[in-house]
C-alpha cells in the first residue's frame, strides 16, 4: 500500500512540469486570461496593484532583484512577471528569450521620498524646484535628455555616466542619498562606480544646490523605513501610492513610463555552445568592468566585520561574564535580560533596529553598526561558553585554590580560566564560522559585503553561476583561516602539548634524574 | 591557637548543620571529628577556613576573629592547608606544578626553591616518579598524596583533612593514612573528619563527637571508644543496631516479632543459626515462662548488635509477683544453649519484697568463628 502511494506521488510529481509546460502564455489574449497562475513582481515596487483586481485568483511572488525573477520565469516558478518599460530593456538585452505580453499592464509614476529630518522643508522646496525646471529646460520628460541617455537609447556596456563625472561643492552640506544600487538603468555599479538614471538626476540636483551626495546601496524595501527615521535625507525612485504619501514626504513625479508583463517567447533561440556560454558569463562576471576588484573589496569588508565583530566581542562577553561572576543580582537580571532579547531575534532584524532606531540619528555608516551589532552577538555567544566552560570545570577547583589562599582573581585567571579554556574553544570556532556566515545579510542595511557585491554584480550580468560559486568559495576560504586561527591559539594554550622541559624551564634538576 | 566560640550555621534549605559549637585548638593538636552523617562535621570544617560562612559565632586564629568583615581570609587560608574528599588537584597543570605554583604565587619563593621543596614532599609521599603525570593520569590515592604534599609546601600551622579517604578504593586507603600518620607523628596540628573509626584512634590525641550540630562528647580516644560517658556516642562508637519490644498483655504478637527479627539480621548479617538461637530465648523466657504466669505482664525485651564487637545482646527487663530462673527451665533445647561456650548469662536482681520483683536478664551471642 506504502510503495503504491509513493509510486503514485511520484508519478504525479513527474506530471506537474508537464502540465506546466501546457500552458502556453503567449496566446493569451488579455491580462485575465493570468488568473490563476503565479505572477512575479519586485518587494516593494506595487506593480501588482495594477492588475491585482483583474487576477484575483493569482498569488503574486516577491523577489528583491529583477535577475531572480527572470531565473524564476525561466525555471518556470512564474508564468510572467511585472517590470516597467526601462527595465525590461536591459533585460531583453541579456535574455534575448524574454517578450513582453501584448496588453500593457498600467503606467507608473516615480517620485523621490524626503527624509523625515530638519532638512525635509528646505530639501522638499528644492527636489520640486528642481523636478519643475527639469520638465522645462529639456532634463526630464520623454523627450528629455536623462530619458533618452538612459531609457530610450541604453547601451549597459558603455553608458556609465554617474558619481565620478560630477563636482561637488559641498557649500550646503551633505546628504545621504537611498538607491538600489542593483536596478539598471537606474542605479547600478559599472567599472566600480555608482551610475544610471537615478544616480545623474540627484548629481546633477546636488550641484545645482550646492550638496555633496553620499550614497548607500540599500535593497528597496529598506530605503522608505531608512528615510523616515531620518537616516536618510532623500531616497530615490518611488512609485507613488496613497499608503506611501501618509507616512513619509513625497516629492513631485520625475518620471512616468508603462509597466509591463515580462513573458518566454515561445520558439526556442538557438543558444551559444556550452564551453563558449561559460567564456561568455566568466569574462561578464569578472573581467569586463572590471568586476573581480569589487569581489576582493567586498571579501575585504566580509572580512573586517567578521574580525573587529569577533575581538570586540570576545572582549566585551568576557567583560560583562566578570561583571556578573560574582551573582551581582542587577548585573545578572540585565545581562539575562539583553541575551534573551538579542539571542530572540533574527539578525537582520537586529541590524535593521541598530541601523534605523538606536543609531537612526547618527552619521555612523552601516559598517560599523554591523561591526556594533555583530559584535553583541557574539559576546552573546561568548557568555554561554563562558558560562559552560566554567561550569564544566567544577566547584572543586575553585574550593581548593581558595583554599589555598588564592584570591579570587588568582583562582580565575590562573585556575579556573585555563580549564574552562579547554571546554569552551571548540564550540568557539564554530560560533566563528556562524558569524562569518550571519555577516551575509548586513546589505540590508547599506553595506557593500561580499553577498552583496555578489547581488550588485548579478544584477548587471544577469547570470548566476559564476557570481554564486565565488561567493561561496570565498566565504569557504575566510571561514578555514580564522578556523585555522582559533585552533593554532588553542593548540597554544593547551598546557598538556607542553614538553616536560618547557615545564621545569629554568630549574637546576640536577640532583634528580628527571629527563 | 583556634578558638571557636558559639559557632551556629543554617543553609537556606533550613537545615542547620551546626548549632552551638565551642572547641579550642591548640598547638600540635591531632583532632579527630567523627559522628553519623549529615551532624555538620564537614561543615564545621570548612567553617574554620571560611570555605562555609557561618550564620554566627566566633572563630579566632592567633587573636582574630576571622568571621570579621574585613579579614584578610587569603592570608589566614595560607596558613591552613586543606585536604578535600575528592583531591582537586588543579587538572590543567602537572604534579609538579600542582606543588610548586602555589610557593611561587602565594609566598613569593623562587621557581627553584618551590622546586626543590615539592621533589623534597613528593619523596616523602613516595611519588618522585610522578613529576610530570598530569591529576588524570593518577589513582585516587596517588592523587590524594599529591594533594597532601601540595598543602604540606605551604608550610601551614594547621592542616585540615575533610574525609580524606572517603572517596577511595579500599585497596588504596592504606596509602593515605600512612602518609597522615607520619604527619601526626612529626607534632603537626591536624583536624581530620573520617568514618575510619582505627583510624582516628590510632593518631589523634583528641576525639570530637559530633551529633545534631554540636559536640556532644569529647574526650581521648581512651574515653570515647572505651568508655563512652553517653549512650549515642557508646552505640556509635560501637556501631550498636538496636531493637526494642515491650510485652504489656497476653495477647502479644509473637509472629511479628519474629518477622521483624529476621529482617533485622538480614540487614546486618548476622547468621540466621544465631538468631533462631536468640528467637529460641526470648520465647523460652518471656512466653513460656514469664508471660505464662503472669495475667498482667509487664516485659522490656531491647536486642542489640554491636558490629565491633560482633555480638548479639538480648536484654529482658521484667516485673513480676515470681522470680523466674532460666537455669531451670525445662526447655531441653534452652538448656543445650546455655551449655554453649558462645553464650553467656547474667541474671540481675533490681528489687524483690512483698509487692513482687524486678529483674534483668541478659544474654549474649558469640559467632564460634569469632573466638
Amino acid at each position: 500500500m506504502k510503495k503504491l502511494l509513493i509510486a503514485l506521488f511520484a508519478v504525479l510529481l513527474l506530471c506537474t512540469p508537464v502540465f506546466a509546460e501546457e500552458i502556453d502564455v503567449s496566446k493569451f489574449e488579455k491580462i485575465e486570461d493570468f488568473n490563476g497562475l503565479n505572477i512575479g513582481v519586485q518587494t516593494a515596487v506595487l506593480y501588482e496593484e495594477l492588475i491585482m483586481d483583474r487576477v484575483p485568483d493569482t498569488a503574486f511572488q516577491y523577489y528583491t532583484m529583477p535577475t531572480d525573477m527572470i531565473l524564476a520565469l525561466k525555471s518556470g516558478k512564474i508564468a510572467g512577471y511585472l517590470i516597467e518599460a526601462v527595465g525590461y530593456g536591459v533585460h531583453k538585452a541579456n535574455h534575448p528569450e524574454l517578450t513582453t505580453f501584448k496588453e500593457v499592464p498600467g503606467f507608473i509614476s516615480a517620485s523621490n521620498i524626503i527624509g523625515n529630518n530638519d532638512k525635509q522643508e528646505r530639501l522638499l522646496k528644492e527636489m520640486n524646484e528642481f523636478i519643475r525646471n527639469g520638465y522645462e529646460n529639456g532634463l526630464l520628460g520623454d523627450d528629455g535628455s536623462l530619458y533618452q541617455y538612459w531609457i530610450a537609447d541604453f547601451d549597459p556596456e558603455t553608458d556609465n555616466v554617474g558619481v565620478k563625472d560630477f563636482t561637488f561643492t559641498g557649500e550646503n552640506g551633505t546628504l545621504n542619498i537611498a538607491v538600489e544600487g542593483g536596478y539598471e538603468p537606474f542605479s547600478f555599479v559599472s567599472d566600480g562606480n555608482l551610475a544610471g538614471f537615478d544616480v545623474e538626476f540627484i548629481c546633477r540636483f546636488c550641484v545645482e544646490y550646492g550638496y555633496t551626495p553620499i550614497f548607500n546601496e540599500i535593497p528597496f524595501e529598506s530605503i522608505a523605513p531608512g528615510v523616515e527615521t531620518g537616516k536618510f535625507d532623500i531616497g530615490m525612485n518611488i512609485v507613488v501610492s496613497e499608503e506611501r504619501n501618509e507616512t513619509g514626504t513625497l516629492s513631485d513625479i520625475y518620471y512616468t513610463c508603462p509597466v509591463l508583463l515580462v513573458i518566454l517567447e515561445n520558439e526556442k533561440i538557438a543558444a551559444p555552445s556550452f564551453f563558449e556560454s561559460i567564456k561568455i558569463s566568466f569574462n561578464k562576471t569578472f573581467i569586463r568592468e572590471n568586476r573581480w576588484k569589487l569581489f576582493v573589496s567586498g571579501a575585504g569588508v566580509t572580512f573586517l566585520i567578521t574580525i573587529c565583530s569577533i575581538i570586540a566581542g570576545t572582549i566585551i562577553g568576557f567583560a560583562v561574564y566578570m561583571a556578573c561572576r560574582h551573582g551581582n543580582i542587577l548585573a545578572n537580571r540585565v545581562t539575562d535580560f539583553f541575551l534573551w532579547l538579542i539571542h530572540g531575534m533574527p539578525t537582520v532584524l537586529l541590524l535593521m533596529i541598530l541601523y534605523y532606531v538606536v543609531f537612526g540619528s547618527s552619521r555612523i555608516s552601516g559598517m560599523w553598526v554591523s561591526v556594533v551589532g555583530f559584535s553583541l552577538m557574539f559576546a552573546t555567544a561568548m557568555i554561554d561558553m563562558l558560562r559552560v566552560g566554567y561550569n564544566a570545570i567544577g566547584r572543586g577547583q575553585y574550593e581548593a585554590s581558595t583554599a589555598l589562599g588564592y584570591s579570587d582573581r588568582q583562582s580565575f585567571f590562573k585556575i579556573l580560566l585555563p580549564q574552562a579554556a579547554n571546554h569552551f574553544l571548540p564550540i568557539y570556532s564554530n560560533e566563528v564560522v556562524t558569524l562569518i556566515k550571519e555577516t551575509s545579510v548586513v546589505g540590508y542595511i547599506a553595506v557593500l559585503d561580499l553577498t552583496k557585491i555578489s547581488d550588485l554584480v548579478r544584477s548587471r550580468t544577469y547570470e548566476a553561476f559564476f557570481a554564486l560559486i565565488l561567493t561561496a568559495i570565498i566565504y569557504f576560504i575566510i571561514s578555514a583561516l580564522m578556523v585555522r586561527v582559533v585552533r593554532i591559539i588553542q593548540k597554544r594554550i593547551d598546557p598538556k602539548r607542553r614538553s616536560d622541559r618547557k615545564v621545569l624551564d629554568g630549574i637546576d634538576t640536577k640532583d634528580w634524574e628527571l629527563f | 591557637m583556634i578558638e571557636i566560640r558559639h559557632l551556629r550555621k543554617e543553609f537556606d534549605d533550613n537545615t542547620i548543620p551546626l548549632r552551638d559549637i565551642n572547641v579550642t585548638i591548640n598547638n600540635g593538636d591531632v583532632i579527630s571529628i567523627i559522628g553519623p552523617s549529615g551532624t555538620g562535621k564537614s561543615t564545621l570544617l570548612r567553617c574554620i577556613n571560611m570555605l562555609t560562612e557561618p550564620t554566627s559565632g566566633e572563630i579566632i586564629v592567633d587573636g582574630q576573629d576571622i568571621t570579621k568583615k574585613g579579614c584578610n581570609l587569603n592570608e589566614v587560608r595560607m596558613k591552613m592547608g586543606m585536604v578535600f574528599q575528592s583531591f582537586n588537584l588543579f587538572g590543567h597543570l602537572t604534579v609538579i606544578e600542582n606543588i610548586m605554583n602555589p610557593q611561587i604565587t602565594l609566598l613569593g619563593r623562587s621557581r627553584q626553591e618551590a622546586f626543590d621543596k615539592a621533589m623534597y614532599l613528593l619523596t616523602q609521599v613516595g611519588l618522585a616518579t610522578k613529576v610530570f603525570s598530569y591529576p588524570d593520569e593518577l589513582s585516587g590515592g596517588q592523587q590524594q598524596r599529591i594533594a597532601i604534599a601540595r598543602t604540606l609546601a605551604m608550610d601551614p600551622d594547621i592542616i585540615l583533612f575533610d574525609e580524606p579517604t572517603s572517596a577511595l578504593d579500599p585497596s588504596m586507603i592504606g596509602e593515605v593514612q600512612s602518609v597522615i600518620k607520619l604527619l601526626a607523628k612529626t607534632g603537626r596540628t591536624m583536624m581530620i573528619v573520617t568514618h575510619e573509626m582505627d583510624f582516628a584512634r590510632k593518631i589523634s590525641n583528641r576525639i570530637l563527637f559530633m551529633a545534631d550540630g554540636v559536640i556532644y562528647e569529647e574526650g581521648t580516644p581512651k574515653q570515647i571508644f572505651d568508655h563512652p560517658k553517653k549512650e549515642l556516642t557508646r552505640k556509635f562508637v560501637q556501631r550498636l543496631t538496636t531493637l526494642s519490644y515491650k510485652i504489656d498483655s497476653t495477647d502479644f504478637n509473637f509472629e511479628v516479632m519474629n518477622e521483624e527479627l529476621m529482617a533485622y539480621g538480614e540487614k546486618l548479617l548476622i547468621e540466621a543459626e544465631r538468631l533462631t538461637k536468640l528467637t529460641l530465648a526470648i520465647e523460652e523466657i518471656c512466653i513460656n515462662n514469664i508471660a505464662n504466669y503472669s495475667d498482667n505482664p509487664y516485659i522490656l525485651v531491647n536486642i542489640e548488635y554491636s558490629e565491633k564487637k560482633d555480638t548479639l545482646f538480648l536484654s529482658v527487663r521484667y516485673k513480676a509477683e515470681e522470680r523466674f530462673d532460666p537455669k531451670t527451665s525445662e526447655s531441653k533445647l534452652f538448656q543445650l544453649l546455655l551449655e554453649e561456650p558462645t553464650t553467656t548469662l547474667k541474671e540481675t536482681k533490681l528489687k524483690d519484697d512483698d509487692d513482687g520483683c524486678q529483674y534483668k536478664i541478659d544474654m549474649s551471642f558469640k559467632w564460634e568463628d569469632a573466638e
